[in-house]
């Protein structure tokens, strides 16, 4: 998808559009002492390799289908005390996903519209998920409005703390979690250098909303209980993004997010991204990220949560905290490619267009923090 | 809420005051760094900022639903 204000070729049935794949890998690890899972205290250490590859077919010149693919398998020290007694290794579990998206473009009237079909599995959550979005792009295109809705259709595969499951919560009536998703998107042309989006977001969720290994301790008592969030949440987030191109050689990429929900969590979150070409075909962007929140109305850290509260969670990602994400990225795409080669087979000619890397660190105020390594090599088949 | 309506309210005014841009004077808009959106290489990180923080959405990725997380 090109950025808003690109040209049209004039006579677009004869262009063949290439085949896209795209490879992404990702590291992460994590340490910290907060876990959910032993109700706000513990370790908090994991590691996570992703892995995901993006197809994008086009079927003629005004459509395209898209399968993306991804496999996560993942590490986790307090995952393995669902159980109360440790076990000999920190819990391995794997979580895949596929989605297929179909997307349509007019260009004498400058609409199109794309369909999205997928889902995710892994051992304790399902998820199957439906999206459509519809835009319209001004005549001179320099203006763009995006309309998109979304459904997750999720349910638990409900795993208790091992010293709770002779108890089953009366509460917890259902293993489904619904979410919908309305978000819309105006895009704008300022002047010949700048250029911004607004976005917001109306997101409806409804049915079993905590984790049901998470365990709540009470003021008092030994014995936890299984986390409980309302049945019912509702997020609205307002965006501003803004990119200028300076000079001849800098780009700034900067972001603003404005959120809240009913659970009266309120943040704020900014990252500026500058972007310097040091030649048209190589680029390195440095970039921060800052992101503060309150906390939920029901979240206590450990053994703080009183007996008669309705909610209970301490889940320190719902807490009062701030974060900040630091790295640096590399872009290099060559003019005709880092490397190219004919496959005879199918009469192609394949091009490995683009490489890049990045990495950062993730640090939140309750000491908890990341590293992140990400990895993505572009290729085209003509 | 009230200053953040107001901040909406004056962003909205902003781009109404726009100047048309013509296709030959977009040579820097059409760069792909200038693209509005985040990179592809960012959904990971995206993802993972959705796990470990309370807030999502309106910035192309996860809002909700799909994973166990908030």
């Amino acid at each position: 998808m090109t950025s808003l204000g690109a040209q049209l070729p004039q006579d677009t049935s004869k262009v063949k559009e290439p085949v896209e794949i795209d490879f992404l890998f990702n590291y992460y690890e994590q340490e910290g002492d907060h876990a959910a899972v032993t109700g706000g205290l513990g370790t908090q250490e994991l590691t996570d390799r992703a892995g995901k590859i993006v197809v994008s077919v086009p079927l003629d010149s005004v459509s395209r289908l898209e399968v993306n693919t991804g496999l996560n398998i993942y590490s986790s020290a307090s995952t393995d005390r669902i159980d109360a007694y440790l076990s000999t290794a920190s819990a391995r579990d794997a979580r895949f996903r596929q989605y297929y998206t179909y997307s349509r473009k007019n260009k004498q009237k400058g609409k199109a519209f794309s369909v999205q079909v997928g889902g995710s599995v892994e051992s304790d959550y399902i998820s199957r998920s439906l999206a459509l979005t519809l835009s319209k792009t001004s005549p001179d295109e320099n203006r763009e409005f995006k309309l998109s809705a979304r459904a997750f259709l999720d349910n638990w595969i409900i795993i208790l703390p091992e010293e709770l499951r002779d108890t089953y919560p009366v509460w917890m009536r259902t293993d489904k979690r619904h979410s919908y998703s309305l978000g819309l998107s105006w895009a704008q042309v300022i002047s010949p250098r700048l250029q911004a989006n607004l976005q917001t977001e109306m997101v409806v969720q409804h049915g079993l909303l905590s984790t049901p290994f998470h365990r709540a301790y009470v003021q008092g008592q030994n014995l936890p209980k299984v986390e409980r969030f309302p049945g019912l949440r509702w997020k609205l987030p307002f965006s501003l993004r803004l990119h200028y191109f300076g000079g001849d050689r800098w780009v700034l990429r900067s972001f603003y997010r404005f959120y809240m929900d009913n659970f009266q969590l309120f943040a704020h979150t900014a990252s500026l991204e500058v972007s310097w070409k040091m030649s048209p075909f190589f680029s390195v962007y440095p970039f921060y990220r800052f992101h503060t929140q309150t906390a939920a109305y029901f979240f206590q850290p450990y053994g703080e949560h009183l007996n008669s509260a309705s909610y209970y969670s301490s889940d320190w990602d719902l807490a009062e905290i701030s974060s900040h994400k630091v790295g640096v990225g590399i872009h290099y795409a060559p003019l005709y490619g880092v490397l190219r080669a004919k496959i005879n087979l199918f009469r192609r000619k394949a091009i490995f267009q683009s490489v890049d890397l990045r990495g950062a660190r993730y640090l939140r105020s309750d000491g908890l923090n990341a590293w992140l390594f990400s990895l993505q090599a572009a290729f085209q088949i003509h | 809420m009230k200053k953040t309506l107001c901040i909406g309210l004056i962003c909205c005014a902003g781009f109404l005051g726009c100047v048309p841009v013509r296709p030959w004077q977009k040579m820097y808009l059409n760069d792909e760094e200038m693209a509005l959106r985040e990179r592809k290489l960012q959904s990971f990180e995206s993802n993972i900022e959705g796990y470990r923080e309370g807030a999502a959405g309106a910035d192309g990725g996860k809002s909700g639903g799909g994973c166990g997380c908030n």
